[in-house]
């Protein structure tokens, strides 16, 4: 039992995590109508950024910073240099696919050229260990979760009671409509592509506060469990993301507890493959 | 020195059968399959364990299944069989009407799962140490090490390099080929001119999955060594790079794209000798450069290094007509001469009809039809049976359901409610291929010619029945195919020509203006022997003095027995041919009667005035 309530902690936090990054693309999906399989590449790029400020003696909670702007102005330049002209050619989806996995292999392995072979840390204190019988978290870890929960609130706010929100939501449903209806689409897609490159960022400081130690290819398998969360929740919907995050975080952990943890993603990927298979528009969407 | 040579031309065997694969499944058939690199993994640990003795007699240092000990060239064929065989389950997950990154997605996390799965997994394939030690093929008679075994295994590669380009381009040239092609280019389309997407899906994902099994087998007898890292989803973005960078659609692309992309930028690479101080640096450099590499060729020659090239079937045939048009001394009258027009209008077009046995009036019906999307009734309630022989309309306003009526009875749509019966038969939950091979045959609204393939393919593409369009023909040869063939291309030229067109015969279709690529998909729809035809607005883009002549052209056919249902905006076609013509508004029959009738029908004329 307390094994379980133990997994429980560690649920919450790569939930914490995962909810940032499958936010961030689900929105980009959703807006720019890519799959960016790329976001682990970006994400990387944003945690090496962080390291890069937090080896100067800045704290990492602030060093995070650098990988919030990184993430935006890669993500940035990713949609206007790669994925936007691209579409505009008529690039068909799965080649929209090779694309990404381009950019994934320039941008992991340009920071693993740049930055060498070997795992860094960032130098941090965990803080006390709170505790609550057997379920147990380090101030760091309660941080990470209470920085995820604030950003989904505003992430909700943005979405729901600002003018970009609605822009960003009418664009998502009907590009050609919302810019008939006076909606400047392109510049919602560059506003989405900078908020979400924010996130990715984000989600790139917190992943390597939470692993602990990480290298370029480091994200290389989390982009499964961002997978997860997005067709769990359904592609393109940001509350859909939220939920597949909890689920997925919790999921994943406390099946490594009981079963083998070499083999925690393996639920990930069982359960992508199921609704890839059963549903693919997700458990909250219908758009096809 | 020798020793790098042999080395980099097994290597280069290897890569180029397992872009040969990728090329056939990927290029061809338009399969794709992220996945691809765990086929030719499941080879190579397949040729491992066929070949190396039971782990408890190996010093029982790593574990396995199997140890067979099996002689050479048996590891090999299992191999292939493998990589066959494991391509199976991989077929319901492309044949799923999944968006394009969606499958592929899905396909490039299944292998990461499997990688995942055979790293941690020790009992299996040694886990995440791979298997060592595989023994090379006939080591026993002959030193492995030896010059001449190395030149001798160099060779072996190169020559199955050969005889898999062959293999595979045999294939492609059939009318099989064709058909892949079709499918790559549309497989909507494909599918409603009777052609078995999953049965095709499937042949290519096994065909590719064999050849990539190959050459696994191949590369582990060579390095005697094969673990999870040797195939990472990385790997397979180079092989999907190599065959993108040569040439999507030429196999001899393929081949270049692997001596240019594994070979020059992995192997030969290799021996670079490492930056002091950070011996990661070549490799993670390699990887930046093939990531470029994409993103580059993708955008500056999509088409690659070696287009796919286009097949001329009329060849200078085609030209004559071109002059005649342009004879001096033609006298031309009005610029309407210039344009294509059915000649020798008497005469009806060169078009198999199929007729079924069934005898009774209504050839086709629908009762209580109805299709919602996402809550939204397209069609509701539509009951309406079509007459045998007789050119029936649809008219209605935009959104009225035509499309969606015309997509359910042909099946391309599912419907939500009702029952569809064709010559008396329940055929509602029939999928469109099959519906097509019974002569139901329908055309699109939106353009939907296969347009990497010429004119003269598309009509070829849409014949019934023929001889080498599976597998198995392809692999009989023309020999067995040739003189259906040979028909279906004078089938395919004389409706051309009749329809003034033939010097555009050997033309892709997507380069075609928007008129003559849907003279184009009429004429395909005649090819494909309809018994009931359904026109989606057949004539819209198509010159009004052309689209009176196609107009009578269909009646003289009705004549012969076929029916037409046709979905036209212009009112001027439904007055002079259509008759009775239905009207729909709002997802509803609203009428139907001869034009003379419905003109005289208030509602009809507000349901059109409104709409």
């Amino acid at each position: 039992m307390s094994l379980f309530i133990a997994s429980i902690g560690f649920g919450l936090i790569t939930a914490a995590v995962l909810a940032l990054a499958a936010v961030g693309f689900t929105l980009q999906f959703a807006v720019a109508n890519v799959l960016n399989l790329a976001y682990g590449g970006v994400m990387i790029v944003s945690a090496y950024a962080a390291y890069v400020v937090n080896e100067q003696g800045v704290s990492v909670w602030v060093a995070a910073l650098a990988a919030i702007a990184a993430g935006a102005v890669i993500s940035l330049i990713l949609n206007g240099l790669v994925y936007r002209p691209f579409q505009r050619r008529g690039t068909s989806s799965a080649a929209m696919v090779i694309v990404a996995l381009g950019m994934t292999l320039i941008l992991v392995f340009g920071t693993q050229a740049l930055a060498g072979p070997t795992n860094v840390s960032f130098s941090m204190s965990q803080g006390a260990t709170l505790q609550a019988g057997s379920f147990q978290l380090t101030v760091a870890q309660v941080a990470i979760i209470v920085l995820s929960l604030v950003t989904m609130i505003v992430v909700h706010v943005v979405m729901r009671y600002t003018r970009l929100g609605k822009a960003m939501r009418a664009t998502a449903a009907n590009r050609d409509l919302a810019r008939n209806c006076g909606i400047r689409t392109d510049r919602v897609v560059t506003l989405t592509w900078l908020g979400t490159g924010a996130l990715c960022g984000m989600a790139g400081a917190v992943f390597g506060m939470d692993a602990g130690t990480f290298g370029a290819t480091s994200t290389d398998l989390f982009l499964v469990l961002i997978l997860a969360a997005v067709f769990l929740g359904g592609p393109g919907q940001p509350y859909g993301a939220m939920l597949g995050a909890l689920v997925i975080g919790l999921a994943t952990e406390i099946s490594a507890a009981f079963i083998v943890p070499d083999y925690k993603y393996v639920v990930a990927f069982v359960i992508l493959l199921g609704m890839l298979a059963v549903r693919p528009t997700g458990l909250l969407g219908a758009r096809a | 020195m020798v020793y790098y040579i042999t080395t980099l031309l097994v290597y280069g065997g290897v890569d180029a059968i397992a872009c040969l694969g990728l090329s056939q499944q990927f290029g061809i058939a338009g399969v794709t399959n992220f996945g691809f690199i765990i086929f030719q993994a499941a080879g190579a640990y397949a040729a491992a364990v066929l070949s190396l003795p039971p782990d408890s007699a190996n010093g029982g240092f790593q574990s396995y299944i199997g140890g067979l000990q099996l002689p050479f060239p048996l590891p090999w064929i299992g191999a292939a069989i493998v990589g066959g065989l494991l391509a199976v389950p991989f077929a319901s997950i492309v044949g799923k009407r999944l968006r394009g990154d969606f499958a592929a997605v899905g396909l490039l996390v299944t292998a990461v799962m499997f990688n995942l799965l055979v790293t941690n997994y020790q009992p299996f394939l040694n886990g995440a140490a791979g298997l060592s030690l595989v023994p090379s093929p006939l080591q026993g008679s002959i030193n492995p090490l030896s010059e001449g075994y190395q030149w001798g295994y160099a060779a072996v590669a190169v020559l199955l390099a050969l005889l898999t380009y062959l293999f595979v381009a045999h294939i492609t040239k059939s009318p099989y080929g064709r058909t892949l092609r079709a499918m790559r280019d549309n497989d909507v389309v494909a599918d409603s001119l009777g052609k078995n997407l999953r049965s095709l899906r499937t042949s290519s994902l096994v065909v590719g999955g064999a050849i990539a099994g190959l050459s696994g087998g191949i590369l582990v007898g060579f390095i005697n060594l094969w673990d999870p890292q040797a195939w990472g989803y990385a790997e397979t973005i180079v092989l999907f790079a190599a065959v993108i960078i040569g040439g999507l659609g030429n196999h001899r692309g393929a081949v270049l794209g692997a001596i240019l992309v594994p070979l020059a930028f992995e192997e030969a690479t290799r021996y670079i000798p490492p930056v002091p101080g950070d011996p990661g640096l070549i490799p993670a450099l390699q990887w930046v450069v093939i990531g470029l590499l994409i993103v580059v060729f993708l955008w500056v020659r999509p088409q690659g290094i070696l287009p796919e090239r286009r097949r001329v079937i009329l060849g200078a045939a085609g030209g004559p007509a071109t002059a005649a048009l342009a004879a001096p001394g033609a006298s031309i009258v009005d610029d309407a001469a210039l344009l294509p027009a059915i000649s020798a209008s008497a005469a009806p077009l060169p078009v198999r009809l199929r007729a079924g046995p069934y005898g009774g009036a209504a050839i086709l019906e629908c009762v209580g039809l109805g299709r919602s999307f996402d809550g939204v009734r397209a069609v509701q309630d539509a009951s309406m049976s079509f007459a045998r022989a007789r050119l029936t309309g649809i008219i209605g306003p935009n959104g009225a359901g035509k499309s969606t009526l015309l997509a359910m009875l042909a099946g391309t749509l599912r419907p939500t409610e009702g029952r569809i019966s064709y010559r008396g038969e329940d055929i509602t939950s029939l999928p469109a291929y099959r519906r097509a091979r019974t002569g139901l045959v329908r055309t699109f609204q939106l353009a939907s010619e296969f347009k990497r393939l010429t004119v003269m393919e598309n009509l070829i593409t849409a014949i019934p029945g023929q001889r080498g369009e599976s597998f198995r023909g392809a692999l009989l040869g023309r020999r067995y195919w040739g003189a259906q063939e040979r028909d279906a291309v004078d089938r395919a030229r004389e409706m051309l020509e009749r329809f003034g067109l033939l010097e555009l015969g050997d033309r892709y279709a997507g380069e075609l203006s928007g008129g003559q690529r849907r003279l184009v998909e009429i004429m395909r729809s005649l090819m494909a022997e309809p018994e009931v035809l359904l026109l989606d607005e057949p004539m819209a883009g198509v010159h009004p003095r052309l689209a009176h002549q196609i107009g009578e052209q269909l009646v003289s056919l009705t004549h012969a027995g076929l029916t037409v249902i046709m979905v036209e905006h212009e009112l001027s076609i439904m007055d002079a041919f259509c008759d009775p013509v239905i009207v729909m508004a709002e997802g509803r029959v609203l009428a139907e009667g001869t034009m003379s009738v419905l003109r005289a029908n208030a509602e009809v004329v507000e349901a059109y005035l409104v709409g």
